[in-house]
């Protein structure tokens, strides 16, 4: 489509300030977390400190911090593997047994997207205290599991739809069994629409509270968004250390996340357009 | 698969139905009975209260104000959210330049964790130190602090406002993808016809997504009207019940006041609100195209 000069200097300017939308808040996190604990905060707020410092990255990795960082990443990188390693298995059940049964069953796990974490969350509390898992890395994991499990099975199974079915077969004609169909021809040909998932599950329980916050009861089993959000109480308000903190946390996601991202988004608006 | 081979299925299907069946509608069948007995800190073992609870619930002073606050909530997020992400995907497909960059800068806010974003947010809104209050004193906007988040008539706002910057990023790209499959030669003959912008957006592009639109905005009022973590960190529902919404409103019965039986009722009825907000437009919605087929 043909767009006059005028036209395309417009649509630029709406670029950029969509950009500036965006990007505004993120900026400002990271000038303020390069502000010296020492330089009082200006008032009107000052776009970038006189002196900028690391100082508040070296305070704000306290040893509790690098606790709350190795219990997010034991909780999001077991939930990963076993969702996705579930996801899988299961999205494979529902996209090659022609069972009338298995559309039914598709059909709850698509339903239960719909849950309210909070609503179903005491519950699971009262199960998870009656096995004396509370405050354990695993009560996390089974939540996240449980949770992440029928986005995981409906972005796999919209994946697997899209396979050439005819190498499964070519396969079963030279004697294979359907475990080694499975194994040898689905999962290599899944591989693109395991990443995807598995960068979902990671976004998901990366920023996971709700759960968090209600199952764990020591700072040694907090993850970082407790840790993050215990802050404000401990140590009053000190932004500057804050800021530093979050950049921390939000670093390391936003990077799988970049590095995986046209995974993510075509298996995402695979299953999406698709309906 | 020969029927021989049949047991491969179930072996595959039954860790995800265990859990599943375990920890998601176990949990909603126990929320429903827990909804039936009171529980309080005093009291704490459960005793049967039939539909005493609901009706504690319905009467007490925070309901009306939870379910308008979810309902403004959830439309509000969702309408801003869906305007905003197709404004963004239509922009974002045009050709301009660095596009490619600005759709992968643009994402980064539905990365960044909730809790994150609540705090820095809260932090933005900040009366003294704040940028937003910076800026607009700097334009000339405001002329005085304003507390946006201590203030009950804008608060919600306020957090409603930090939703749809962190959502927007997924609508857009659902709507990215669905743009790449309007079909470009009828966008082509519309122009030719004389048909302006915003006859080809209403005549062209939308019926061709729609059905794009309707997954949409279902899944964003799911996913909004669950939300709890930008809530909880940046108000904890407050000032004065302002942004309390379901989530927050059961974790607080629940985990801060144990009143477990409450908690349930609320989650009863959030599920139920839910249910009805998501069947009604999928009714509209689906009317909407049978007239169209039939106009």
């Amino acid at each position: 489509m043909k767009q006059t000069a005028s036209t395309r200097a417009a649509l630029i300017l709406l670029q950029i300030l969509l950009a500036i939308f965006v990007l505004l808040p993120f900026f400002w996190m990271f000038s303020v977390s390069l502000k010296p604990p020492t330089e009082p905060f200006a008032i009107p707020a000052r776009l970038w400190p006189d002196d900028p410092t690391m100082a508040n990255y070296v305070t704000a990795f306290r040893p509790e911090f690098r606790t709350y960082f190795l219990n997010s990443l034991i909780v999001s990188g077991a939930s990963v593997a076993i969702t996705v390693t579930l996801g899988l298995l299961a999205a494979y059940s529902f996209t090659r047994g022609q069972l009338l049964v298995l559309t039914a069953l598709m059909s709850l796990v698509v339903l239960a997207q719909m849950f309210p974490h909070a609503a179903i969350i005491i519950p699971i509390y009262r199960m998870m205290r009656s096995v004396d898992l509370l405050n354990t890395h695993a009560s996390l994991i089974i939540a996240y599991v449980s949770v992440t499990l029928p986005v995981a099975i409906w972005m796999l199974r919209g994946f697997l739809m899209k396979l050439p079915i005819s190498l499964e077969e070519a396969a079963a004609i030279d004697g294979a069994g359907p475990l080694r169909v499975f194994w040898d021809i689905v999962v290599p040909l899944a591989r693109p629409g395991v990443i995807a998932t598995a960068v979902y599950v990671l976004i998901v329980t990366w920023q996971e509270f709700l759960f968090a916050l209600s199952f764990t009861s020591t700072r040694n089993m907090r993850t970082l968004p407790v840790g993050l959000n215990d802050f404000i109480g401990q140590y009053g308000i000190r932004y500057g250390e804050l800021m530093a903190s979050s950049v921390m946390v939000s670093v390391p996601v936003i990077a799988v996340f970049f590095f995986l991202q046209r995974y993510f988004v075509a298996g995402l608006t695979a299953g999406a357009v698709k309906g | 698969m020969t029927a021989k081979d049949r047991w491969i299925i179930w072996l595959f299907l039954g860790p995800s139905l265990f859990l599943l069946g375990l920890f998601l509608y176990w949990p909603l069948v126990g929320t429903v009975i827990d909804s039936f007995y009171d529980t309080s800190f005093i009291s704490p073992e459960p005793r049967f209260a039939g539909l005493a609870v609901y009706e504690r619930v319905f009467a007490g002073r925070h309901f009306g104000d939870v379910f308008w606050n979810s309902i403004s909530w959830t439309l509000g997020v969702v309408i801003l959210q869906n305007i905003l992400g197709f404004f963004a995907a239509t922009l974002l497909n045009q050709g301009l330049p660095l596009q490619g960059l600005t759709r992968a800068l643009v994402l980064m806010p539905f990365v960044l964790p909730g809790v994150v974003t609540g705090l820095l947010w809260r932090f933005m809104y900040d009366p003294q130190l704040g940028l937003i209050n910076s800026l607009m004193i700097l334009f000339g906007v405001v002329d005085d602090s304003a507390a946006w988040l201590a203030d009950p008539d804008t608060a919600m706002a306020a957090v409603i406002f930090v939703a749809v910057w962190k959502g927007f990023p997924f609508s857009m790209l659902i709507y990215l993808a669905a743009l790449q499959n309007v079909d470009r030669s009828q966008l082509e003959a519309a122009t030719l016809d004389g048909a302006g912008a915003w006859r080809r957006l209403i005549d062209v592009t939308l019926p061709a997504i729609r059905d794009v639109v309707l997954v949409n905005i279902v899944l964003t009022l799911i996913l909004t009207f669950n939300y709890f973590d930008i809530v909880w960190v940046m108000t904890r529902g407050g000032p004065q019940h302002a942004t309390h919404i379901f989530p927050t409103q059961i974790y607080e019965t629940g985990f801060g006041q144990f009143r477990f039986g409450e908690a349930a009722t609320y989650g009863v009825v959030s599920i139920m609100v839910l249910a009805v907000l998501v069947a009604l437009y999928v009714i509209v919605q689906l009317g909407a195209n049978r007239r169209r087929r039939t106009a």
